[in-house]
């Protein structure tokens, strides 16, 4: 028996068998019909297609050997000005060779760049652009500079809708030969949010514990996907145990690699689960909500979410003192 | 029960000096011309910072043409009295015996304005009269108070050696005590002395006098002590000064790393910021520090580590309100430098296998790391033929395996269907 991850085998060949997003998928064909694309941008949340949607796009636009025509680099693990200057130019300045005058870089978690690189690269973009159109993906449009959106044609991908999401998930669990009924479904969706990917994982690291995927085995790899006792953690930090609190913080985020931004999410949902007057509900979300947005901005996580737990530990002084 | 080697290890012969072959060459050359007959100037003047071999080459300088060295320094003459009674030896051309005579007025510097009201005028009568060389000797030799008796001095500056310069040295000394070192390490005292040889060969003593060998772990923790004590100095600044202005003035005058000494801040702030509201504050203003910081990340625009030190320092040091001092806290190394330390082999590991991730899957191997191995992880601790078919279809290698598996016995379990 061969496996591989779900999240690949499972992944739309062609635009054609996109289910979601129904109308940039519609006008990406049109740029395939015409042979002809732009440079792009491709916006969105996690796990909503974005980088789905573009190797589609390529793969449609050159047929079967359309990997001879693309090349995919990933701000993240390649950041700097040099990349831009040396790699990114090299592939962008010869001229393909086929029916497509020019080849296609996709430009993965492009919101990362510094903006020298940026700078660098709209030079490249605007030099080249008879031999290579340029894919750029990132989270938030925002975060890339201004020259460059311009020259670029907008897509902004939206989480799934719930029936896509379902859809996807049944077809996957058919071909797998798993169980998935009904509670396990819910739960996926109610712990991924229409994060495709996550919830691909999510749903094969399940398959992997038991043929049948309810909501208790999903919950379970969950747990075991994010060890985070977040709720001891925010009982510390509102007894004033500071310290103690962002040693828990510390040993999730550099031992156990989870990510801040599920810790966030786990705060803010542990606040409102919790049997805290509204009144302070309300106002720790506005705490919350200001960290997670500082977080987005790029800076250090476990700095930021320390800041945060010294605001809990604030607040329960507060709250003792009945303000 | 020991001699300080400066004085057990001084040059006997000029020759020895190290260093300042031309403002010696200048010296002797006037020194030998007074066998011709008084020279137009009667004094040499040699200046230079402390710990250049100034005394030293005059004292060998005379103990190698067979001179008399008379000597003074600051605290013999402090009155134009006292410098009188002194000028009488100088106008003699030499002593009884025949012998030529040489006078030294070490530490010019040490006369003061009022307490030694006269001295540096009583000098420029020693020298008018002088029928012998006068040297004197003094850091500045441009101070405004020689401006008269410079007219009459030949200036020599001494200059800092160089570090090979005083390396070699101490590696002289090393051999006459029967100390074995390497060359970077007494390069290391030599560059810590401030090329001030006086004080490198005191070090060098208090470092290896009793050893026989002399590591780089020896010395290294001078650098470290040095280090700390700066930055033990900004914490209690920044901590409990009260005061913006203080604080920054305090890190500014250190030449510290930005990163490094966030860290140091960040670390201790909680140990000394008891009250809740005011620990609030203090991480409020490192979490917008920390913002200036990764702004400057990405966009490279370093002009705004301004604002950086404006959070960390100035905002940290207003944050305490009520906290009162509980006693000595000690200073706390930054515990997620340790913390990154002791995870560094576990983080290289996740992230070989994040670039393994990364060939197949479209993801960054940044990304990987965190959205993908936890899920790896509970496939391989639970399912080993899922587990089997994945380790071939990502290229992993056994360590890589063993990670994902939690342990050997699984690891094996899966390895065996592999085969």
């Amino acid at each position: 028996m061969s496996f591989e991850m779900w999240t690949e085998k499972y992944r739309p060949r062609s635009l054609e068998e996109i289910m979601n997003q129904k109308e940039i998928v519609e006008r990406l064909k049109s740029f395939t019909n015409a042979r002809n694309i732009p440079h792009c941008i491709f916006a969105g949340p996690p796990g909503t297609g974005k980088t789905t949607a573009a190797l589609c796009l390529a793969h449609d636009l050159y047929g079967e050997g359309w990997r001879e025509h693309l090349m995919e680099l990933n701000a993240s693990d390649e950041r700097g000005i040099n990349v831009v200057r040396e790699t990114v130019k090299t592939f962008a300045r010869t001229r393909s060779i086929g029916e497509i005058p020019f080849k296609i870089l996709i430009l993965d978690e492009a919101d990362n760049m510094t903006s020298d690189a940026q700078q660098a690269l709209r030079r490249t973009m605007e030099r080249f652009t008879e031999t290579c159109r340029f894919i750029l993906i990132c989270n938030y449009s925002g975060k890339i500079i201004e020259p460059i959106q311009s020259r670029c044609a907008p897509f902004r991908f939206s989480y799934l809708r719930r029936e896509d999401h379902d859809t996807y998930l049944r077809a996957i669990v058919e071909k797998e030969n798993v169980e998935l009924p009904d509670t396990g479904l819910n739960a996926i969706f109610d712990v991924c949010e229409g994060d495709l990917r996550k919830a691909v994982n999510t749903l094969q690291a399940a398959a992997s514990l038991d043929r049948e995927i309810n909501s208790e085995t999903v919950y379970s790899v969950v747990g075991r996907a994010n060890p985070t006792d977040v709720k001891d953690m925010i009982t510390q930090a509102m007894k004033g145990e500071f310290i103690e609190a962002r040693k828990q913080l510390r040993d999730m985020i550099v031992r156990s690699g989870v990510a801040g931004s599920d810790i966030i999410k786990q705060i803010h949902s542990e606040i409102f689960r919790s049997g805290l007057p509204d009144k302070w509900k309300i106002r720790l979300a506005d705490a919350v909500g200001e960290i997670d947005f500082r977080m987005v901005q790029g800076a250090n996580e476990e700095v930021q979410l320390s800041a945060l737990l010294a605001r809990l530990g604030e607040a329960g002084l507060e709250m003792k003192r009945g303000s | 029960m020991h001699a300080a080697w400066t004085v057990k290890h001084k040059p006997h012969s000029l020759s020895e000096v190290i260093g300042n072959s031309n403002a010696i060459q200048k010296l002797s050359k006037w020194v030998k011309s007074w066998e011709k007959g008084v020279p137009k100037k009667r004094a040499a003047f040699l200046y230079g910072p402390p710990g250049v071999g100034k005394t030293v080459s005059v004292e060998t300088m005379a103990n190698d043409s067979g001179m008399e060295l008379v000597e003074r320094n600051a605290s013999d003459y402090r009155t134009a009295d006292a410098v009188e009674r002194f000028a009488g030896l100088a106008s003699q051309y030499g002593t009884l015996d025949g012998r030529r005579r040489l006078i030294l007025l070490d530490e010019m510097d040490g006369i003061t304005g009022t307490a030694d009201r006269g001295g540096v005028r009583a000098a420029i009568e020693v020298v008018k009269e002088a029928r012998c060389p006068v040297v004197l000797a003094a850091n500045d030799a441009y101070d405004r108070k020689f401006s008269t008796l410079r007219k009459y001095c030949l200036l020599i500056e001494f200059s800092k050696p160089t570090v090979l310069q005083i390396a070699s040295h101490l590696k002289r000394i090393c051999r006459q005590e029967g100390i074995e070192a390497d060359d970077n390490v007494l390069k290391f005292v030599a560059e810590r002395s401030g090329r001030d040889v006086r004080s490198a060969v005191n070090d060098l003593q208090a470092l290896a006098q009793g050893r026989k060998r002399l590591t780089h772990e020896d010395v290294s923790w001078l650098a470290e002590r040095d280090r700390k004590e700066v930055i033990f100095n900004i914490l209690r600044t920044v901590f409990y000064s009260g005061d913006t202005w203080e604080a920054k003035k305090a890190s500014d005058a250190a030449d510290v790393d930005a990163d490094m000494l966030f860290e140091w801040i960040y670390e201790n702030v909680p140990r000394h910021f008891t009250d809740p509201r005011d620990l609030a504050r203090a991480m409020n203003a490192l979490s917008l520090a920390d913002i200036y910081r990764g702004r400057i990340r990405s966009t490279q625009n370093w002009s705004l580590l301004k604002y950086v030190f404006d959070f960390m320092i100035g905002g940290v040091a207003v944050a305490r309100e009520r906290s009162k001092p509980g006693g000595w806290v000690p200073f706390k190394f930054p515990g997620r430098i340790m913390v990154m330390g002791q995870t560094k082999g576990l983080r290289a590991r996740q992230s070989s296998i994040g670039m393994k991730i990364r060939k197949r899957c479209h993801i960054s191997s940044v990304r990987a790391v965190k959205e993908v191995i936890p899920y790896l992880r509970i496939i391989f601790e639970s399912n080993a033929e899922m587990a089997a078919g994945l380790t071939s279809w990502l290229d992993l290698d056994e360590d890589m395996l063993e990670y994902l598996a939690g342990g050997k016995r699984q690891a094996n379990a899966i390895a065996k269907r592999l085969a």
